[in-house]
């Protein structure tokens, strides 16, 4: 009789965690499967020796969630020119930044490129990107594109933040593009 | 612990290995076959630990739709088949022409034994609705094919119509028809 007890008791405090596991195989497989999706990266040339062998500039996604910066992307064309993309969601006006790409110049001199990034449509937003604490503008309130010629050191990694500062709220998503090429 | 909740988690653990399976098989087998270079990655990004890399735009977006079609097909074809089985069977009770005619395709095996019930359809359903959302969310994004995303929306579909429809049957079980009494 006691034992009956304590098996429904069991029974009774097992039975939420049971609908939990329950729950956990339909969300797990999802998660998993999101997980899966491949991803644009150069990827690494190492040698036997497990050391990378390649002598040009990288440029990869840093990638990650945020509210306002929404499928980040990168491709190169044949000239050899990154473009980067984003979408840039609808947002209250205040200022947004994120971490969006990672450049490294694997090579043994300086480089410089020249990065220039617009909206399709003008929104009154000021749209730049800041490297090593230095701010470069990108493109101003009224739509007017800036070019900026970036200097990377030999054998440095660089980070670039993509900085949106809206003065208004703004209602509608965003495209944005910006042009990565490397310059005599 | 009730036996629904113990069938549901048994019903449910195959579908879950599968679609995990496919997405995976999918993206191996596809860069095997065609030679593409892959690295895995363990970044942390948000929820993520673990990428696959690719190192061009459109092989990502060919081995990506190909994994996504794998997958749906995993979950699909036994979904459909469960679906098709249990609506020939039903058929088969009240309609002779039925048996006839799976006699002619040889495929009589199928009404032998009613071991599908309207819980398995469910889960199998459920799964492939996930699969579903996930591919459309990816062709959304321009990470998938979009006639895969359009192929996964019809099935989802149909397969929601068959799970009704042997919803329907399960329940005119238990409490059937008065008006065939009459």
């Amino acid at each position: 009789m006691k034992n009956q007890k304590f098996k429904k008791f069991l029974t009774t405090v097992l039975e939420p965690f049971v609908f939990g596991l329950l729950a956990l195989l339909f969300i797990l497989p999802t998660i998993t499967v999101m997980n899966l999706e491949p991803i644009t990266k150069v990827l690494k040339d190492l040698d036997v020796l497990g050391v990378s062998s390649k002598t040009e500039v990288e440029i990869n996604v840093i990638g990650g969630t945020h509210q306002i910066f929404n499928r980040e992307k990168i491709q190169q064309d044949e000239s050899g020119t990154y473009t980067y993309t984003t979408i840039l969601t609808r947002r209250d006006a205040d200022r947004y930044s994120k971490p969006i790409l990672e450049i490294k110049n694997n090579k043994n001199i300086e480089v410089k490129l020249e990065i220039y990034g617009n909206t399709h449509l003008p929104t009154y937003s000021n749209i730049s990107m800041i490297i090593n604490d230095q701010g470069y503008i990108l493109q101003s309130p009224n739509g007017d594109v800036t070019t900026q010629k970036i200097l990377l050191l030999p054998n440095q990694k660089y980070v670039i933040y993509l900085v949106v500062e809206s003065f208004s709220n703004v209602q509608f998503n965003e495209d944005f593009d910006l042009k990565i090429r490397e310059i005599q | 612990m009730s036996k629904l909740l113990k069938r549901a988690l048994r019903d449910s653990l195959v579908p879950a290995i599968l679609m995990i399976a496919g997405k995976a098989l999918g993206i191996f087998i596809v860069s095997g076959k065609y030679g593409f270079p892959l690295e895995i990655g363990n970044d942390i990004n948000g929820i993520f630990s673990t990428q696959i890399y690719f190192e061009d735009s459109q092989i990502t977006y060919f081995v990506n739709s190909i994994s996504d079609l794998m997958m749906l097909i995993v979950i699909a074809v036994p979904t459909l088949y469960q679906i098709i089985k249990t609506a020939l069977f039903q058929s088969s009770l009240n309609n002779p022409k039925t048996i006839v005619k799976l006699a002619k395709f040889n495929i009589l095996q199928w009404i032998t034994r009613d071991d599908t019930t309207f819980l398995r359809i469910f889960v199998w359903c459920v799964f492939l609705w996930l699969c579903t959302g996930i591919i459309i969310k990816n062709a959304l994004e321009g990470d998938t094919y979009s006639w895969i995303a359009i192929v996964s929306g019809l099935l989802s579909i149909l397969s929601g119509f068959g799970a009704l429809k042997t919803f329907e049957i399960e329940i005119s079980r238990v409490y059937p028809d008065s008006k065939k009494y009459y």
